[in-house]
């Protein structure tokens, strides 16, 4: 697994530099890091390929080759798999399509069992590639090489995948897409991300599960080091075939799959907003108690935010008399008469205001995270509110802060500092409350 | 997709330790009576085959039988009802009474073996009240799982209601998962409904399907 992730040499078979192929797009993301380490283009219907020789065949190259990627026709593909193998390259990516997903299964089994045969891992066929942006590797025909970060995502689907890279918000450690799992498969990737330090949180979209019981060891595994969190599709259940009992009928597939995550530690959900919501939180904040802090300046979105929080079982504990005696005895804090949690510090406050609210909040000792509520009050100070709370998180490092900034243009400029600082920003409350909720240790 | 034998479901209901009421199976409506009067009125009668699902849709399921003649009467019309139709037996059956709940299992072919519970009658036919867990599964899963779904507080005192112990249904969730784990030719499993009483919980209808 190192090889694929962290190759030295490289072997592109199926390069092109026909526009709007995959061989060019796979060509031109390898030479992203042709300093960092060697890439061979193989291709014996060209002489060059974006001013690189191309060999005839892998055989011909001389040097060790760790990584071969494979985008040729299918019907070729197992003569190119077997020719990988000869030359012992370390691992297999086959991007070809038209193998299981177009009904050819034997053709798969014979390039799997072609590649288990040597002991070589293959991954695909059928996928887009494995990119490692930590060393500036992009192994895929994605559009985009995404910015580093710590969050692993794996996807069954590639166009899935190619939309989220090109959101260029999103960081990562990993991007995998891991295709019709042949050989390696989705278990497989979680047990080795399970040791990949660059790797925080696992964030996966699936559709099925190739082997349920084997998933279900490893991710219980995994899911005590590092958080899982995923989404399936294909959830209505439209194969309810007659099973002839009760159970049958109700154990439908999704409810299955839910138990089976649920019982393996992974944190299953609904929308892809949420799966990266969840997983930049789990990435950026570190896990906290239940009891959670809320500093607003509009007071509906307060009493929305605990509504959520109820929902969630999420605790909102009033506050002390210390808290209180301190907020009473600081000027900045006269005009705000009600001392409670959520503490709503009124349409007018400035930032001395918040900067009082949040300290005596996280000073509490049962209150163990905080969100920043702010909306676009003609004298609210975004930035200056921004740059408090990265001080105070910086004082209060093991108390998750999560803001949500609302507004339009004049906030973006303070939402994308307290992004560029680590500190996670929801422009909806609900989406803020969900995503503290991942971090309450249950 | 059949029904399992009478005489091989009780084998497998006694191998796992999953109790059930009196039951036996027969075609002679003499010997039928005989055991009634043994076990004592009121009993149920219901059929046994290996195709039919539904077996008070054809008329195959008769309750609370008190006495003699109504258990004449109530036979010979199941006879009538299910003649020309490929059936195993009549099950004469104790009647008993308690809390019902429901308990399956369905082998799933991505996670295998996977266990339900839920509150019988209309928590598991209309709401769909139920909890799910893949096997195996231990006495203090089982415990958490009946927890999970809405109609355990029912169970729990709700509403000036009876608490129910609860260890006798977890103990026969662990049970029903250290049969799904070994007999592997049994795909789906209904005890619907399990009477749960103060001193034991039985089964009182079984659908083992292979």
């Amino acid at each position: 697994m190192k090889k694929i992730f962290n190759p030295k040499s490289i072997a592109l078979i199926g390069a092109s530099d026909e526009l709007g192929t995959v061989g060019l797009g796979l060509a031109e993301n390898l030479l992203e890091g042709k300093d960092l380490r060697k890439i061979y283009f193989v291709n014996p219907k060209r002489q060059e390929v974006l001013g690189i020789k191309c060999f005839d065949s892998v055989l011909d190259i001389k040097e060790k080759i760790d990584l071969t990627i494979i985008a040729v026709p299918s019907k070729i593909v197992k003569n190119i798999v077997f020719n990988c193998c000869e030359k012992r390259v370390g691992a297999i990516i086959v991007i070809s399509s038209g193998f299981k997903e177009a009904g050819k299964i034997k053709e798969e089994e014979e390039i799997r069992d072609i590649a288990r045969k040597y002991k070589i891992p293959l991954i695909g066929p059928n996928c887009l590639g494995i990119i490692n942006p930590l060393i500036n590797l992009n192994a895929s025909f994605a559009p985009i090489t995404p910015k580093k970060g710590n969050i692993a995502f794996l996807s069954q689907s590639g166009a899935l995948l190619d939309s989220v890279v090109d959101k260029n918000k999103l960081r990562f450690s990993k991007v995998i897409s891991y295709g019709n799992e042949a050989d390696v498969d989705l278990t497989d990737f979680i047990e080795y991300l399970k040791t990949d330090k660059e790797t925080k949180v696992i964030s996966i979209y699936f559709e099925g599960i190739k082997d349920g019981r084997k998933f279900m060891r490893i991710a219980k595994e995994v899911s005590k080091i590092k958080p899982i969190v995923a989404i399936k599709s294909g959830r209505s259940d439209k194969g309810k075939e007659a099973v002839g009992t009760h159970t049958g009928t109700l154990a439908g597939d999704y409810s299955v799959y839910q138990t089976a995550m649920k019982q393996s530690g992974v944190i299953l959900v609904d929308t892809l907003e949420e799966l990266f919501d969840i997983s930049l939180s789990l990435s950026s904040l570190p896990k906290c108690e239940n009891g959670i802090g809320i500093v607003t300046n509009g007071g509906g979105l307060g009493v929305l935010a605990v509504d959520y929080c109820f929902e969630m079982g999420i605790e909102i504990p009033g506050l002390s008399k210390t808290t209180i005696s301190s907020l009473e005895k600081n000027k900045a804090i006269e005009k705000v008469i009600n001392k409670n949690n959520p503490l709503d510090l009124l349409g007018d406050a400035l930032s001395d205001r918040y900067a009082v609210a949040i300290e005596s909040l996280l000073k509490q000792d049962n209150i163990n995270g905080l969100i920043v509520i702010s909306t676009p009050q003609l004298m609210t100070e975004h930035e200056k509110n921004a740059k408090i709370i990265l001080e105070l998180r910086n004082k209060y490092p093991l108390k998750p802060i999560i803001c949500c900034f609302l507004g339009g243009e004049s906030v973006n400029s303070a939402i994308e500092y307290l992004e560029l600082n680590g500190i996670p920003n929801y422009p909806d409350v609900k989406r803020a409350v969900k995503s503290i909720n991942s971090l309450i240790k249950k | 997709m059949e029904i399992l034998s009478f005489e091989e479901t009780k084998k497998i209901l006694l191998k796992y330790k999953l109790p059930f009421c009196k039951t036996e199976i027969f075609n002679s409506k003499e010997k039928a009576l005989l055991f009634a009067k043994q076990i004592g009125f009121p009993v149920v009668l219901k059929i046994h085959a290996q195709k039919i699902f539904h077996k008070s849709e054809v008329g195959g399921v008769k309750i609370n039988i008190k006495n003699e003649e109504e258990f004449s009467v109530a036979w010979d019309e199941i006879e009538k009802n299910i003649k020309g139709k490929n059936v195993e037996g009549i099950l004469v059956q104790e009647m008993v009474s308690g809390n019902e709940i429901a308990i399956g299992m369905k082998r799933d072919s991505q996670f295998g073996p996977v266990l339900m519970f839920g509150l019988g009658g209309i928590f598991i036919e209309i709401i769909k009240d139920v909890a799910f867990r893949v096997a195996p599964t231990d006495k203090e899963e089982a415990i958490k799982m009946i927890k999970e779904t809405k109609g355990f507080e029912l169970l729990n005192g709700a509403r000036g209601k009876k608490k129910v112990d609860i260890t006798n249904i977890a103990e026969m969730i662990v049970n029903l998962s250290n049969l799904s784990t070994k007999e592997e030719k049994i795909q789906s499993i209904d005890f619907n409904p399990v009477m749960v009483m103060d001193k034991q919980t039985l089964i009182t209808d079984f659908r083992i399907i292979i």
